[in-house]
């Protein structure tokens, strides 16, 4: 399988939950799934970069947002790609509430936690996005 | 004056998660909201000019802004540029590093070591002072300031919304920075819709838009109709 999936973060720096997006997509691409996924600078999509934009429509693509504003999962829609799941950070907090980051610069041991969940969770979606079910467990 | 937000220097980071200026991008900008210039700074994040809305694409036309981009790609000058304002400083990280010497670690993408902190604050400390240059406050020290006050601290623009009043006439959209308040503020004086008032309005509205000379007699008709139209309750900003 030469397919990978790209992982898209929010790029955010103004909430701490956009910390814990790119913490959670930097372990799935470094730690749990490396060779199996990619990211591109979300800033180039913005900008309406002919290449991103042609890279999110070529692969599956996850996004990885902090905050309900979406940034990361319109910014992909809007360079004609379909993102194949969105994650929000946010969403995962409110199951969590005990893993409280400490702020955007240094995320804490509960923020760091907390991206540890969202990051096993997006794994789980890249296997099911790459492999049959039973291949791996996440 | 009406009730706007204060005016700071805007900082976007280019925030690029697949360079490895990306992060350090992000945390020196943050250094300067949260450590540096507190009280003089506002963000927003770069990806919110497509995602955002209108008030948040006032954004570099409300505030000078500086971007701060990792690579020569420019993502965040040019971005805020097409979307939404001219930036009044572009910084390229890597150009600048690469003047002052530092060599850049390829793991900086994901997290910063000490080493890469020290770049952090030093690349902080040069954006402090283009915001000191831009604001006509040179010569102030460059260390940590307390906010003014509790809740001030690395203002995140993104839903606090700098007003924006959109008007369609005859084939053209004026897009109007500061209107709403400003029409506001008058109601709340209970200044009834006159020729005079109007004239009021587009003097307080030139100090928040850049309006030519041949451009004023027509945004005066369009400010007294609106502003009838908000008094009598069929334009809501």
């Amino acid at each position: 399988m030469t397919e990978r999936v790209l992982i898209i973060p929010c790029s955010g720096i103004g909430k701490v939950l956009g910390s814990v997006s790119r913490e959670a997509a930097f372990r799935v691409l470094e730690e749990l799934r490396p060779g199996e996924t990619e990211t591109l600078c979300l800033a180039r999509l913005t900008l309406g970069d002919p290449d991103a934009q042609e890279e999110v429509r070529a692969h599956p693509v996850i996004t990885v947002d902090g905050c309900t504003k979406g940034c990361a999962r319109v910014n992909v829609e809007q360079a004609g790609g379909r993102p194949a799941a969105s994650f929000c950070a946010a969403e995962t907090f409110r199951r969590h509430r005990e893993l409280r980051p400490t702020s955007v610069l240094d995320l804490g041991p509960g923020g760091k936690a907390l991206a540890g969940r969202l990051a096993e969770e997006i794994a789980v979606q890249v296997d099911r996005l790459l492999h049959a079910p039973e291949d791996r467990d996440a | 004056m009406p009730d706007l937000p204060q005016k700071k220097v805007g900082l976007i980071a280019c925030s690029g998660e697949d360079h490895p200026l990306g992060t350090l991008s992000r945390v020196a900008v943050r250094l300067v909201l949260e450590r540096l210039r507190p009280n003089d700074t506002v963000t927003l994040c770069l990806p919110l000019f497509l995602a955002g809305e209108q008030g948040e694409r006032a954004f570099a036309r409300f505030y000078p802004t500086i971007a701060v981009d990792a690579c020569g790609v420019g993502c965040a000058a040019r971005a805020t540029a097409r979307y939404s304002g001219p930036v009044v400083r572009a910084i390229n990280l890597e150009q600048l590093l690469a003047g002052l010497g530092i060599e850049v670690k390829a793991s900086w993408k994901h997290d910063l070591d000490e080493e890469g902190l020290a770049v952090a604050w030093e690349v902080a400390e040069i954006i402090a002072r283009q915001v000191d240059r831009i604001l006509g406050k040179e010569g102030r020290e460059v260390s940590p300031e307390e906010p003014a006050a509790v809740g001030e601290v690395a203002t995140c623009s993104c839903g606090s919304g700098i007003p924006v009043l959109r008007l369609n006439v005859d084939g053209r959209t004026w897009e109007l920075l500061a209107v709403p308040a400003i029409f506001s503020l008058f109601r709340e004086q209970g200044r009834a819709p006159s020729r005079q008032v109007a004239s009021e309005l587009l003097a307080q509205t030139r100090l928040y838009n850049a309006i030519s000379p041949q451009e004023e007699g027509e945004l005066l008709d369009i400010l007294e109709v609106a502003y009838r139209d908000f008094w009598e309750g069929r334009l809501k900003v």
